[in-house]
Order: C-alpha cells, then structure tokens, then sequence
C-alpha cells in the first residue's frame, strides 16, 4: 500500500462546548484529489484549518509522513511550507506586487534565489493566466484574479498537497468559472489537492474521492460516482437532493 | 526705524513682540533648537520603543511551547502592560519631576537635558504601543494567516505582511503624536530645561511683559507644528497606493 502524505487520526475540535469535529479519520495519498461537501457548519473548513494548523485541534492527531506534526512552532513552519493553502478571501499581501506575493515565500521561507524565484513566479503566473499583471497590487484585481494569484503563490512553494477552503465562495459567478478551469488543469497534472467546495457538479467531475460532512462527522467518503449517484447514507442523498433541486 | 523701536519704549503689544524677540532673539534661537532637539529624539526612540511593545505584546505562544518560553514571554508582556499603564495614567509633568530628581537622589549623574529626552521617550512609548497594537488588529487576521501559510513564521509574518501596513495606517496618529510631543516638551521647564517655554518665562520677567513674551512662543509652536503637519501629509501622500500599474507587455503572449 502507498504511504499517504497526510493522515488524520480521530481528530476532534471544539470551540467551548461546541464540539464542531468529531472522530475524523482519512488520510491523504499521492495524487488524490479530495473534494470535501457538506452543509455550512458541517465543520469542513476548520477541518481543513486543523491541516493547516491554522486552528489547533482539541483531540487526536495529524500526521505528515507518517509521524505527528507538533504544535511547535519550528515544525509547524516546516510543514506548511510544504502544505499549500488557498483561502476564501484570498489573503493576498495588499501591501505587495503580484510578483512580490509570489516570491515572498519562496524567498523568505525557502531561501532560493532571487532568479529562480522570478523564474518561478512567472512560470506559476503564467499557469494561471495572470503573468501580465505582476506589477499590479491586490487592490487593483478582481476576485478572481486575485484567486488566481493566490494559487500561483501557493504553487511556487512546490507543495505536496495543496489545501483550498472554498476557493469560489467569495467570487461572483461569472469569476468562478475561471478559478475553477485552473484547479481542474491543477488536478490534470498530478498534483495532491484537498478542495473544500459547495460546487458539486465540480467535485464529482474532478475529485478522486468525495468526503460528505455532516455535524463535525464524515458520513460517507467514496469515489465521485458512487457518491453523487448512489449514495449509502440518507443523510447524503438528503444534501444531494437538495442540491440538485436548488 | 527698529533703531528706535529699539531704544525707546514701545507702545504696544506688537511693538513690545518685536522688540522682545529682536532682544532675545539668541535665546529664542536656542529655545527652539532644545524644543525640537527633545521632541525629535525623544519621539523617535519613543516609537521605536512603541513598536517593539506592541509587536511582543502580540506574540503568541503555543501550546506544545517549553514552560520556560511560555513564562518568559508572558513576564515581559506583564512588564510591558504594566509600564504602559502607569505612563498613561500619570501626567508628563508630575513623569518629569518623578524621574529627574528621583534619579538625582539615586546619585544617578543625568543631565537636563538627558532627563528631558528620556521622560519624552517613556511618555511617547507607551503612547505609541497603544497605537501600534490597535494598528497590528487593524489589519485582517487574513493578511497574517497567507504568510502563516507559507511557511513564514510569526515574526517573519510580522515584519514582512503585518508591520508594514499597520505602519502605514499609523501614520496619522504617529504625526499627532509627534506634534503632542513638540507642544508637551513645555512642561519640561519644571526640571529646568531652558526650551521655548522656559525661555518666555525667562524673557518675560525681565520686562514684566508676560502676553507678548508667551505670544513670540505661541508663534513659533504654531509654524513648527504648522511645517512638520505639512512634512507628514507629504510622506502620507507619497506611502499611498498607486492607481495604475504597468501590464507586463512581455507576458501578453498567449494569455
């Protein structure tokens, strides 16, 4: 068997009393694509945070290869940088240039140098569509340029896996499509992606395997096809219904 | 003309200005040097000060953290908070009479002057980590969390995204500080500093002409303040974002 990348083990969260995980347990492999759906409040963007250790969880544990990332900061740092992450909002530098947004990380944190981050940066722009705009700043974009951006940025730390909490959420529909052909074309390549998403019709097209949360519980995780059109749980064909009718 | 103005008695206030600070126009001179001289550095190192403050009074620690960074971390936020509040809480002028002769009966040599800087410095600090701090949580918790998700660690995240736009917002409070600054550096004269207000004091009683000795001094606060206010619009102006950027023609190609 393939050694995953990631791997959760009985992970809890809980804010107060509220418990908002509960015993979830996955793991994540080469080349996988995960897409993560679920009701709002299901618990799947803090469960993507707890990968990111943006949030700390309350119980159980993430492993990257095999061994447990420590709520310390040295290995937090070292782990990230290798785990990607695209954000709802963005979360562009507003006080950088495109291009500066793309080389930060790759310069601060990675230390190469400053050709090879150029190089890098263009190489990831140009992936997305965006290369002509490394002068412009945040402020100056559209939300899906700036989605785009951020996914270039993430891209030129050469993560393993790449996490993204709603990417389109905040974007008007007429932008969603254009992130939304670039995480396919991601997807093409081979690259290890966790998408949380509540576009459906792209998670049974491009994922791997689908993850249905429900009440901080993964009710069911399987391959797109089986998910979307022959779910086991009642839980699950209750969302689905209401999607497709909606 | 100012040849009589001179020697004879003017007959009126602004006669009597002219003549007061054509007379004492050395000492008005040296007044206004030691007025900026304890503003400038004062203020200076006092934000140097507020920044470092309101950046530790932002760390945070982790949870898997060792005891011994934990407690220390959280000593220095102690000291810092409670430093912060006495220096908010108690006037400059009782400050600057506590400090110059408190160090004074400790034998400590400190000079006028010195001691004038550093009640500024301490004033200004705490002032300033105040300000610094809101201006660190003005700025979207988003900002810090793309660094974090990078890989950068919280203070490479600070300095790199954080700081430098909090900065910019600060702006406008750091000029209203630096002009509080210039105007408080007057209570100073309780120690004995011979700035602008110990100068009038000094000026005036040789005449008994206190309205247009305090008069020459209000005029030269003002066209400080006026030019400094000026000088912080301008840097104001030029930190501000660009409307346009240049496309990059080169990577137009196949877009």
């Amino acid at each position: 068997m393939e050694e995953s990348i990631i791997q959760i083990v009985e992970l809890g969260k809980s804010f107060g009393g509220h418990e908002v995980l509960r015993k979830i347990d996955f793991s994540v492999k080469k080349g996988e694509v995960i897409c993560i759906v679920g009701s709002s409040g299901s618990g799947k963007s803090t469960l993507l945070r707890c990968i990111n250790r943006l949030e700390h969880q309350t119980a159980g544990k993430v492993l990257y290869h095999g061994k447990e990332v420590r709520d310390v900061q040295r290995e937090i740092n070292a782990y990230r940088s290798k785990v990607g992450m695209v954000f709802q909002s963005f979360n562009l530098f507003n006080n950088m240039s495109v291009l500066k947004n793309c080389m930060a990380g790759t310069r601060k944190v990675l230390h190469i140098s400053k050709e090879e981050a150029y190089d890098r940066a263009i190489a990831h722009l140009k992936e997305v569509g965006m290369a002509p705009y490394i002068n412009a700043y945040p402020a100056h974009l559209s939300g899906g340029q700036k989605q785009r951006v951020a996914i270039a940025r993430a891209l030129c730390m050469n993560p393993e896996v790449l996490l993204f909490d709603e990417p389109t959420s905040a974007l008007d529909p007429e932008m969603v499509g254009e992130v939304l052909n670039v995480m396919k074309e991601l997807a093409k390549t081979g690259l290890t992606m966790i998408i949380v998403t509540h576009e459906m019709g792209f998670a049974r097209d491009v994922s791997t395997r689908t993850i249905f949360m429900d009440k901080g519980y993964i009710v069911e995780d399987d391959v797109p096809e089986t998910l979307f059109t022959n779910p086991k749980n009642p839980r699950t064909k209750e969302f689905l219904s209401r999607f497709m009718a909606g | 003309m100012m040849g009589i103005l001179a020697s004879a008695t003017p007959e009126n206030s602004v006669g009597w200005m002219l003549f007061l600070a054509k007379k004492y126009m050395n000492s008005f001179w040296k007044g206004t040097w030691i007025t900026l001289y304890v503003a400038v550095l004062g203020t200076l190192i006092g934000f140097v000060m507020g920044y470092l403050i309101g950046i530790v009074q932002d760390i945070r620690v982790n949870r898997e953290d060792s005891i011994l960074k934990r407690a220390v971390v959280r000593l220095i936020k102690l000291v810092c908070e409670i430093y912060v509040e006495i220096f908010r809480d108690t006037p400059m002028i009782v400050q600057a009479m506590i400090i110059y002769y408190g160090l004074r009966q400790a034998d400590v040599a400190i000079g006028i002057p010195a001691a004038g800087i550093l009640v500024t410095v301490l004033n200004t600090g705490a002032y300033m980590a105040e300000t610094v701090r809101a201006g660190i949580g003005s700025i979207d918790n988003g900002q810090r969390e793309g660094a974090l998700a990078l890989g950068m660690s919280p203070m490479l995240a600070m300095f790199t995204v954080v700081l430098p736009q909090a900065f910019k917002n600060i702006i406008p409070e750091m000029a209203n500080l630096f002009l509080t600054n210039l105007k408080m550096t007057s209570v100073l004269n309780v120690i004995g500093l011979s700035e602008l207000f110990m100068t009038a004091k000094t000026v005036a009683g040789n005449y008994y002409k206190y309205f247009e000795s305090y008069l020459i001094i209000a005029v030269i606060y003002f066209v400080l303040c006026f030019f400094f206010n000026k000088i912080f619009l301008l840097i104001e102006k030029k930190l501000a974002l660009k409307k346009d950027y240049i496309l990059a023609v080169e990577y137009m190609d196949n877009q």
